[in-house]
């Protein structure tokens, strides 16, 4: 299907151009994977006059960690992030995020930068960064921002970014703390699917946890009460049940075409448990390997 | 023993290259040059409206718009077996997506913005969303005008009713029966509608040139019933079936959904309003899903008898299928699982009565097992409920009941010679039946599922298929069909076929899909019977070339023609060791005699196939009397599968299938229809069902909301079981079994999870929410 | 807007106007006669419509042909310059196909994987083809040729 609406096609050479651009058309967009956006562009849900290609910026590819602060450009791919050595070894669980996001195809060419502009409710990237305390920066007339994650999504496909506002990038502190994870992801089959619920975890050597679901709630859900909890408690079978019933506080699912609330309730208590058994396994070393589903 | 040289054997197929290497060319591939115009179609809102007024004014006015159409234009009703639908919509719409006007254009943007400025001016009418909704007190009539719908002999319309076609079987007793019975199992299952998701979408392009000739190509595996239905169609605008060619390039996948006409018409109809161009009209995924036939579904009511000892006494079944807005196909679907509603089970007391049901859903139609999938995943669950009931042994049940060569089928005819005692014990031998097994992990539990099946191509009696063949310079051949190549590899099979009464490699025979201009007629790739029946009129043409060979070398060398035999491309004889003439020399330019004139000529066989015996006419209260169904192909499947109790999912480490397919012409192609045509079935009982809310629009027409299975969604092992007892009037025994390989995955997976769980689902599909959610009710209660 | 762009289709420097809503797997079929790829569902679910851009494939049906100036472009049409590549040759001795439609997308994925991985395991395969609908082969007689290939 081709696309009806025309636009102008600027492939932004540097950042400034690209800032200078937004400040110049209202209607403007940017492309970068294109795999939300060209859809967009095809049904007409999106019609700008402008669209701004930010792949020729290579000051946006970068994967790269200092000062203790991951670095991932708004250019970096899904595949790019699975194939990082830093990603693998001090941030797995993006890594095992990543790995299920749709398919070869889609994440050679999709970024993380772009899922959560898009911010559509079962998006994987959410929970994840959530538990990591993500900051996303951005760039403006108005100049740099940094938005704590808890602060950037604001709705079903809405977030802080402002309409000329382009996003750099996502910085990631490292933990202080060994930590381990695990990402859990529901759908309907093995294959690509959307998540029906989706769930991050960090468990770090003092036994205190992040906790995130996805896809139960407009934006994702840092389930605070759970990580009150059961920080630094030993996790018996009676705290988990406890934890599980606090699942029903946090979160809000509805029904859709993908699950009824019920099945989402249930199943986001389900990869609860699993989640963070196989996160306290990882942080001594066993567990199943990242990027093995464990439901 | 090595019986034949190329009937048997996994020759490679002969349209692989051309596959493999992207150069295959499908609809959308051909090239119509830059005259080349586009359509769009103007689509209906509304489930159930009249038409009150179309407004194409500010659709005209677009630069690069050709022409606009609606129903005015082709007032003609028309239909495969029952003149139900129109080419546009003409009073009144009947599901949302109905074509209600075109938009043609130089360019598809134009054709689709203009498309989008033609007003519609409708009253919304109550939709009909269900057959309950449809059969209810006094209904909604969606065909006011039913009664004077023309139809096959076959169908039986009930007058001011929704009810389009009603089959109606009987023979016993059923109420003595049960009364007799020590056991009688009552219960209602139901199975929603299906798509096909051949991944290439539907197209066709028409032209009628200034001579007045009309080619339309399509996407089919029907080019001879379609030329038929466009000349018929369109006979008032003065087309004779000579005027009307189509061809039909290599389809992307057919599954059913491919037979018949349906977008197709509009190619045909567009390009009699732009003589001179050919126009385009190909569908999105989303029309796909909603403008194209759908597997109907199904609420059907069953109640079966039994004795103690395991014998089923009688049989009671009730299937109201959701046939949609128009059922000129989907009718015959309801006829057929009407006349086979038993199962291959000998039953003496049977009542079965299949209604074909109106609703203003997207029309119902043909989908790989023809409805034998949906009746068969109560029948199965059922037919484990009451094994269980008299404490049998669910495979044992099935053996004593089981239907035998000789046994009566419901219509009377006697069954076809078949191996499905062999199919059953093999099953269960390969999924060690019988043997428990538990699963380490304390959340999952293991459950084995058994099934047999049984089907016969649902087609006219007179359905026929024609072949002929010819043979070129250097001793290669070409065989003209008009059968498809959707995937299962029949072109293939038709070169094995010629190739073993000839003797000439399958490396030197291409077959090539058909023009209706040059290739000879054929009904349709459809109910799995092209082996059979075009194979049929292969083997016959090849024949007749060898006859014509033989004669020649009578005539011309004076050899006896009983003495002689075709190998190694040669003719040679049993008595003379040294005569060996190869084909080469003399298939084209004749044998030259010593005064230097030849004899023969080009060497051209003609073979035909028509089943004889084959009728439709019968009681229509009781369906006894006609031979309706040529043969029944059957088998047995099994699975294994272990399910985790608080996901519902399910994973597959073992599924078995055994199919008695006759004699199978290439054994690899067989296997390759068992493992694609179980998972295609097994993705419809365990995900895949269509979804439409409370105003009758599909809500699930993409991929990301219908799944169709992925690589990493496959059993662990597929098991395929060839199983060969000959049908006396196949090609060297052959019959189909192309659409059998889907039919049993719904019920072994529905008795696997019973086996597991104790729990009988009794609705598809079998979805891990569901699984998970009854497993949760289930320790509550 | 048009613009005319310039990049490497198959090995060969290709220039053309296209203009800005044009998208890469319209533009490769329709004005460069590359048929191999496409399109079945026009929306990146499928897979049908692979191509590789500089190495990895992509969804054609989701880029706008202008993103491809100055890059890599291959086709199924790209990869058999030297004939039918081994591959394709254990597809076709394992009927890894049997429509044909979705082919030409799944051995472009395989591709991609074997110059990636040269030893995938099964699960390695599944996933690397997990993106490339097939209805009709049940896919492990593509799995089995791949892993034939391998061993």
């Amino acid at each position: 299907m081709a696309i009806e609406n025309q636009f102008e096609y600027v492939k932004a050479k540097n950042l400034d151009e690209v800032v200078g651009l937004l400040q110049r058309f209202k209607n403007a967009v940017i492309l970068s994977g294109g795999t939300d956006l060209v859809e967009l562009l095809k049904t007409g849900a999106v019609h700008p006059d402008v669209v701004i290609d930010i792949k020729g910026l290579d000051i946006l590819k970068d994967i790269r960690l200092g000062n203790n602060i991951l670095w991932i450009g708004a250019g970096v791919t899904f595949s790019e992030l699975m194939d990082s050595e830093i990603i693998n070894e001090h941030f797995p669980i993006i890594a095992e995020m990543s790995k299920t996001v749709a398919s070869v195809g889609i994440r050679n060419r999709a970024t993380m930068v772009g899922n959560i502009c898009s911010a559509v409710p079962c998006m994987d990237s959410g929970p994840v960064l959530s538990v990591y305390k993500a900051r996303i920066i951005t760039d403006g007339q108005i100049g740099e921002r940094q938005i704590p994650i808890e602060q950037w999504f604001v709705g079903n496909r809405k977030t802080a970014l402002f309409k000329n506002e382009i996003v750099k990038g996502i910085s990631i502190p490292v933990p202080d703390k060994k930590h381990s994870g695990c990402f859990v992801k529901l759908r309907r089959y093995a294959g690509e699917d959307l998540a029906q619920v989706n769930l991050a975890i960090l468990a770090f050597d003092d036994y205190s946890f992040r906790i995130s679901f996805g896809a139960v709630a407009p934006t994702p859900v840092r389930a605070m009460r759970i990580e009150r909890l059961i920080n630094r408690m030993k996790l018996v079978p009676e705290l988990v049940e406890k934890a599980q019933q606090l699942v029903e506080d946090d979160i809000a699912p509805i029904t859709d075409i993908r699950a009824t609330k019920e099945y989402r309730m249930h199943m986001a208590k389900v990869m609860l448990e699993r989640g963070l058994t196989a996160a306290i396994e990882r942080l001594n070393g066993g567990g199943p390997a990242y990027g093995k589903s464990v439901i | 023993m090595d019986e034949y040289k190329f009937v048997g054997k996994s020759s490679v197929r002969v349209d692989g290259k051309v596959k493999i290497s992207g150069t295959a060319q499908f609809i959308d591939d051909l090239d119509f040059g830059p005259n080349l115009l586009f359509a769009e179609i103007v689509e209906s809102k509304f489930a159930h409206a009249i038409i009150n007024s179309i407004d194409t004014t500010e659709a005209e006015k677009i630069p690069g718009v050709v022409k606009i159409v609606t129903g005015k234009d082709f007032p003609f009703r028309f239909g495969l077996y029952m003149h139900d639908r129109y080419i546009f919509a003409q009073d009144r719409v009947r599901f949302v997506g109905e074509q209600v006007a075109a938009v043609i254009a130089r360019d598809a943007v134009t054709a689709i913005a203009a498309a989008k400025l033609v007003k519609v001016d409708y009253t919304e009418l109550t939709p009909v969303l269900s057959v309950q909704q449809a059969l209810g007190d006094s209904p909604f009539l969606i065909h006011p005008d039913l009664k004077d719908y023309h139809h096959v002999p076959w169908f039986f319309p009930q007058t001011d009713s929704n009810v389009a076609h009603l089959r109606k079987v009987r023979n016993g007793n059923v109420e003595e029966a049960f009364a007799d019975s020590d056991f009688v199992l009552d219960d209602v299952y139901t199975v929603p509608r299906y798509a096909h998701c051949a991944l290439e979408v539907h197209g066709a392009v028409g032209l009628l040139d200034h001579s007045g000739r009309l080619t339309v190509w399509t996407a089919s595996q029907s080019p001879h019933t379609q030329r038929h239905l466009f000349a018929e169609a369109l006979a008032p605008l003065g087309f004779q079936h000579k005027d009307v060619r189509v061809i039909t390039p290599f389809v992307g996948g057919g599954f059913g959904g491919k037979a018949g006409v349906s977008m197709e018409i509009l190619g045909a109809a567009l390009a009699t309003k732009v003589k001179g161009n050919p126009v385009k009209i190909l569908w999105s995924r989303a029309q796909e899903f909603y403008n194209t036939y759908q597997r109907q579904g199904v609420v059907a009511r069953l109640k079966v008898g039994v004795k103690n000892d395991g014998t089923i006494t009688a049989l009671e079944h009730t299937l109201y299928w959701d046939a949609g807005a128009y059922v000129e196909y989907g009718a015959n679907v309801v006829n057929a699982a009407g006349l086979s509603a038993t199962g291959p089970y000998r039953i003496p007391n049977i009542k079965i009565d299949s209604y074909c049901v109106y609703t203003n859903l997207p029309p119902g139609g043909p989908y790989r097992g023809f409805g034998y999938s949906e009746f068969l995943f109560g029948l199965e669950s059922h037919i484990n409920e009451l094994a269980k009931k008299i404490k049998m042994d669910p495979v044992e049940f099935r053996k004593k009941n089981a239907i035998r060569e000789g046994d009566r089928l419901t219509y009377g005819a006697k069954m076809n010679p078949n191996g499905l005692m062999e199919a059953i014990d093999k099953v269960a031998k390969e999924i060690e039946w019988g043997k428990k097994e538990t699963s380490s992990d304390p959340n999952k539990v293991i459950g084995k599922g058994f099934s047999l099946f049984w089907k016969a191509p649902a087609m006219p009696p007179n359905a026929s298929s024609s072949a002929f063949l010819k043979f070129n310079e250097d001793g290669s051949l070409n065989i003209l069909v008009s059968g498809m190549e959707i995937g299962q590899g029949y072109l293939t099979v038709l070169a094995q076929i010629a190739a073993e009464v000839l003797s000439v490699p399958v490396e030197k025979i291409r077959v090539e899909t058909p023009d209706t201009d040059r290739n000879p007629y054929e009904w349709q790739t459809v109910a799995s019977h092209v082996t059979w029946g075009c194979g049929n009129a292969v083997k016959q043409a090849a024949e007749d070339a060898r006859e014509q060979i033989f004669d020649l070398i009578e005539r011309a060398n004076g050899k006896k023609r009983e003495e002689l035999y075709l190998e190694d491309e040669c003719v040679r004889s049993k008595v003379e060791k040294d005569f060996s003439l190869p084909l080469k020399n003399f298939i084209i330019s004749g044998i030259q005699k010593e005064d230097g004139t030849f004899r023969g000529g080009p060497i051209i066989g003609r073979g035909m196939f028509m089943p004889e015996f084959a009728s439709a006419l019968s009681d229509p209260e009781t369906s006894q009397g006609g031979h309706p169904n040529v043969h029944y192909t059957v088998g047995a499947a099994a699975v294994k599968i272990e399910i985790d109790k608080q996901t519902g999912k399910v994973k597959i480490p073992k599924v078995v299938l055994a199919v008695d397919c006759g004699k199978a012409i290439n054994p690899d192609l067989v296997n390759g229809q068992i493992t694609g045509g179980i998972l295609q079935g097994i993705a419809t009982v365990l995900y895949e069902d269509m979804r439409f809310d409370d105003k009758g629009k599909l809500i699930n027409a993409n991929f990301s909301d219908y799944k169709i299975p992925t690589a990493m969604d496959i059993p662990d092992l597929v098991v395929p079981i060839i199983i060969e007892v000959a049908q006396p009037d196949g090609p060297y025994g052959a019959r189909g079994m192309g659409e059998h390989t889907m039919i049993p995955a719904a019920p072994i997976i529905a008795n696997a999870v019973e086996d597991a769980l104790g729990i009988r689902i009794k609705s598809m599909p079998i979805t891990a929410e569901k699984i998970a959610l009854a497993v949760k009710n289930k320790s509550k209660n | 807007m048009k613009k005319e762009i310039s990049f490497l289709l198959n090995s060969e420097r290709r220039t053309i106007d296209v203009s800005s809503s044009e998208i890469l797997l319209e533009v490769l079929r329709d004005r460069l006669g590359l048929n191999s790829p496409k399109c079945g569902c026009d929306r990146g679910d499928c897979g049908t419509c692979s191509v590789m851009i500089n190495g990895k494939t992509v969804r054609s049906c989701l880029i706008l042909a202008i993103e491809v100036e100055d890059q890599e472009v291959v086709t199924l049409e790209g990869i058999m310059q030297n004939g039918l590549t081994p591959l394709q040759e254990s597809f076709l001795k394992h009927n890894s196909f049997q429509c044909g439609f979705c082919t030409p997308g799944v051995i472009l994925s395989t591709t991609e994987l074997l110059a990636k991985n040269p030893h995938p395991n099964k699960e390695e395969i599944q996933e690397a083809i997990a993106g490339n609908l097939c209805r009709c082969t049940g896919y492990s007689p593509i799995i089995d040729a791949v892993i034939d290939l391998v061993k």
